[in-house]
């Protein structure tokens, strides 16, 4: 078993005390290292959100305004 | 009416309340289907015929009487088995609910039935609605109606095929990563994720508390804007719900586009589709511009961040919900979604923080690039052709069945973690007689704009009128 799997199992064993219930599990958990490289990826590229309803406040900030229709014009 | 499970949910509604048909005659049409096809494919997975009836017969007394009526009034549903009713059975897909009897409803549960509906039957779905293909360990894989052997999509893979198969008017799902629109666009039916928040969760089962949205499944977008127009907005009960005001969604569906820009993403969404599904979004898109529509290619910005970001959220929140079960009895669980569960207790804290944190910001640039250039965006809702069950299987397939299995959700999954309403309608069949579904998102609260244009699109199609060729084999009523 390739380092990264054996450290990923290890690390779900000792803090929420789960094995891997199958193979699917373990080959989805090697994954993991492409989640990592996304993360990687990205570095520099965004800044943190300060504000803590961020999202909400974009939805509305984005949201459908005008009418869309003649009716509700 | 002779066929009355073939009549759209508007339709049925209207006809109860105009005294041309009744309540228990729909009923009795869905039981007729029902018996005929459930069988074969598998959406129901309990029934209350006893408790139906009555609900029907209390609803044409209601007409008899001269009573108001609500906007869903004598139509009899069934829904994705996650949405809870206090004292009904609740399986959530899973042998770890099996007798579960939740002691609260659902507030959009609550909605319909003041609006006059009323549920006859719980509809089968993935487990803990975590994959979207359709697969059941408990309960039994869930089949198309189209061709038996393919996939449903899911995770309202019951709400999809009951539709589909004509034994139900319209069935509530959920989409966390496009359990809506995926079965929508496999069954060849209509389905609604709305913007995050819209719609009230509470008494409806958890999976990922960002990206969880309650929507509708019916054979027409009309039929989709009646209901969204039903159990939209504000929940005293769900504090994340939003005030944002509740228009009645049917006002929009006029058929005209002479004033609205469509965009198609010329990256990702079109990243390894399969010819078919391309010819037919593209056969769609002549539609839509001799509605009106002006169409306009262009490059999506920020897909990475987005898959990147969204890809961990429904994980790191689904982990902790499971975990006491994860640990007592994992094997109560199909492979389906332990597996796809387990590397989320792996994910670090401050990488699910990084994904929610970015979220404002990532639709915000998004939306000033996009939505500036054009009103709403249409894709493919599966880029592929359908895949069969067998090819899908987990449980049972060899290394790389993840792969193929995650793939049928690639183009559904970005508008969850933007929050962006969007819309699946069926614009045609693959080589397998498989549906294919059309995609329409836009900006945030734009509901009825994108059900405008789905409208618009069915008024000069007939896909939705199509029916699965098993329906007449069966001798089904409709």
């Amino acid at each position: 078993m390739a380092a990264f799997e054996t450290q990923v199992e290890s690390t779900i064993s000792r803090w929420h005390g789960i094995k891997p219930p199958n193979d699917p599990a373990k080959r989805l958990a090697a994954e993991l290292a492409d989640t990592i490289a996304a993360f990687e990826a990205l570095r520099g590229t965004l800044a943190f959100e300060e504000e803590p309803a961020g999202f909400e406040l974009a939805l509305q900030a984005t949201k459908e305004k005008a009418p869309y229709t003649k009716a509700s014009m | 009416m002779p066929k009355l499970a073939e009549t759209l949910l508007v339709e049925a509604t209207d006809a109860v309340a105009g005294g041309k048909t009744t309540s228990l005659a729909l009923l009795q049409a869905c039981w007729a289907n029902l018996d005929a096809l459930n069988p074969l494919v598998n959406a129901v997975i309990w029934e209350e015929r006893a408790q139906a009836e009555a609900a029907a017969r209390a609803a044409d007394e209601k007409v008899a009487k001269g009573e108001r009526l609500g906007l869903l009034h004598g139509v009899p549903m069934a829904h994705k088995d996650m949405y809870y009713q206090a004292g009904r059975l609740s399986t959530c897909g899973s042998a770890l609910r099996k007798d579960y009897r939740p002691t609260v409803t659902a507030t959009v549960i609550k909605r319909m039935e003041q609006a006059g509906a009323y549920v006859f039957a719980g509809l089968n779905m993935a487990e803990f609605a975590q994959n979207p293909t359709g697969h059941n360990k408990t309960y039994g894989d869930c089949h198309n109606p189209w061709n038996l052997p393919y996939i449903t999509g899911g995770s309202s893979s019951g709400s999809g095929a009951s539709v589909a198969a004509r034994f139900n008017f319209m069935a509530l799902g959920s989409d966390t990563g496009g359990s809506i629109r995926l079965p929508a666009s496999a069954c060849g039916v209509t389905g609604i994720k709305p913007t995050q928040t819209r719609v009230s969760r509470y008494g409806v089962m958890p999976l990922s508390f960002s990206h969880d949205n309650v929507g509708p499944l019916a054979r027409t977008a009309r039929d989709c804007a009646r209901v969204l127009t039903v159990i939209a907005g504000h929940d005293p009960l769900d504090p994340t719900s939003s005030h944002e005001l509740v228009p009645d969604y049917e006002q929009f569906l006029d058929g005209d586009l002479r004033d609205t820009r469509i965009g198609v993403p010329t990256n990702f969404f079109l990243d390894g589709a399969d010819d078919p599904v391309v010819s037919g979004m593209e056969a769609a898109l002549k539609v839509l511009e001799a509605r009106g529509a002006s169409i306009m290619r262009l490059e999506l910005p920020l897909m990475d961040a987005v898959a990147a970001y969204g890809g961990i959220i429904s994980r790191a929140e689904a982990a902790p919900i499971h975990a006491e079960w994860m640990r007592q009895d994992p094997q109560a669980y199909g492979a389906h979604i332990s597996g796809r569960m387990y590397p989320g207790y792996a994910l670090p804290a401050s990488y699910y923080i990084e994904a929610l944190s970015r979220r404002g910001p990532i639709l915000r640039g998004f939306a000033k690039d996009v939505f500036s250039q054009v009103d709403v965006l249409v894709t493919p809702t599966i880029k592929t052709c359908l895949p069969t069950l067998e090819e899908t299987n987990i449980d049972h397939g060899p290394p790389g069945t993840e792969t193929r299995f995650m793939a049928v959700s690639a183009n559904t999954r970005p508008f969850n973690y933007l929050g962006l309403p969007a819309v699946s309608v069926p614009c045609g069949f693959d080589p397998n007689g498989c549906p294919i579904g059309l995609q329409i998102a836009g900006r945030p609260f734009g509901e009825g704009r994108v059900l405008k244009v789905a409208d618009a699109y069915q008024r000069d199609t007939r896909y939705h009128w199509q029916r699965p060729p098993i329906l007449e084999k069966m001798g089904a009523e409709a």
